[in-house]
């Protein structure tokens, strides 16, 4: 008994499943189904990260991944969007769309293959350059030249 | 008593009574981070000169493997390619229409010209059907290995047909 009061006033989110599992307990039978379909519940509440001991888990690599498939999506929608309404608003969609996937795309690449702290700094700042560059530059020939949507058709008709 | 015991035993969820860690059944976060634990092993192995161990020179190719490895050599080409095509936009002084006729009167021949429209469009299509087929995992379908094999051989023949079919009639 007194250790449960012990371990309520450390960790208050805890003592409700303590009691709820005894209960459990005290019915071996019945206990024993239950059991194992609570057990994935209890999991559930242990690994939430909002008020447990050991601290919080950042969202940012999931938010990556979940932003990533976004981006895949939309580029796939772009392809016949471009082929049937082509103009500057497909254009500059393509510019960002295709710029962010390849940006991504190369981001996991790297990863897999360069290891170090300091070589993976450098090819991530390398490919930031080279991605604010492939950007700009297809900016520069939507605003300046005919766009893309234009130049794949120029580019088929020869 | 002993009733006790077994209930703390069985479900302890504070890390503030470390003597009852062997009892953990529910895994509390590490205290590394996944980037530091490879960061760790690499370091220790660079340190040590290890070499390393034979994999794709000794295991046996299968059609999965190569497919992703084309699909990652698809995408990094054409990211590439574009991004030489925006490097180009921006250096090179005339425009578009201008280097293309440029090209137009090296009389490369129809041959070559399909040659290379095929590079490009071969590469496209690969890579948005295997795409495709990515995000059909990603939605967690068709990871049995008869399903992927036959995912597989549907966008490797629809690829061939579509890029065939982009440079024959279009």
């Amino acid at each position: 008994m007194a250790a449960i009061v012990r371990i309520s006033s450390v960790c208050h989110r805890g003592v409700k499943l303590l009691f709820y599992r005894s209960a459990l307990l005290a019915r071996p039978l019945v206990g024993q189904q239950k059991d194992q379909d609570l057990s994935y519940l209890l999991t559930a509440r242990i690994h939430g990260s909002s008020s447990l001991c050991a601290g919080s888990v950042s969202k940012a690599a999931s938010l990556h991944w979940t932003g990533e498939r976004v981006v895949s999506v939309l580029l796939l929608a772009m392809g016949p969007a471009a082929y049937l309404f082509p103009g500057p608003a497909i254009d500059y969609s393509l510019a960002a769309a295709l710029t962010l996937h390849g940006h991504w795309g190369i981001g996991q690449v790297l990863t897999d293959y360069v290891h170090g702290e300091p070589k993976i700094k450098m090819a991530n700042a390398g490919l930031f350059l080279l991605s604010t560059v492939t950007f700009a530059g297809l900016c520069y020939f939507n605003y300046n030249d005919v766009g893309i949507c234009k130049a794949v058709a120029l580019l088929w008709s020869k | 008593m002993a009733f006790l015991l077994r209930t703390l035993a069985r479900q302890s969820t504070c890390l503030s009574r470390p003597q009852l860690g062997v009892f953990y059944r529910h895994a509390v976060p590490m205290g590394t981070t996944a980037k530091e634990e490879m960061n760790k092993f690499w370091a220790k192995n660079n340190k040590l000169n290890r070499p390393m161990s034979p994999h794709i020179t000794v295991y046996q190719w299968s059609v999965p493997m190569m497919m992703s490895i084309t699909h990652r050599v698809t995408g990094v080409g054409l990211s590439g390619g574009i991004s030489a095509f925006a490097l180009l936009a921006l250096v090179l002084p005339g425009n578009y229409p201008y280097y293309l006729d440029l090209i137009h009167s090296l009389s490369i021949g129809p041959a070559l010209l399909g040659l290379a429209k095929l590079g490009i469009a071969f590469p496209v299509s690969y890579h948005t059907l295997n795409g495709i087929r990515h995000l059909f995992w990603d939605s967690g379908k068709g990871f049995t290995i008869p399903e992927v094999y036959r995912s597989g051989y549907v966008v490797i023949a629809l690829s061939i047909l579509t890029s065939i079919a982009a440079v024959a009639y279009m």
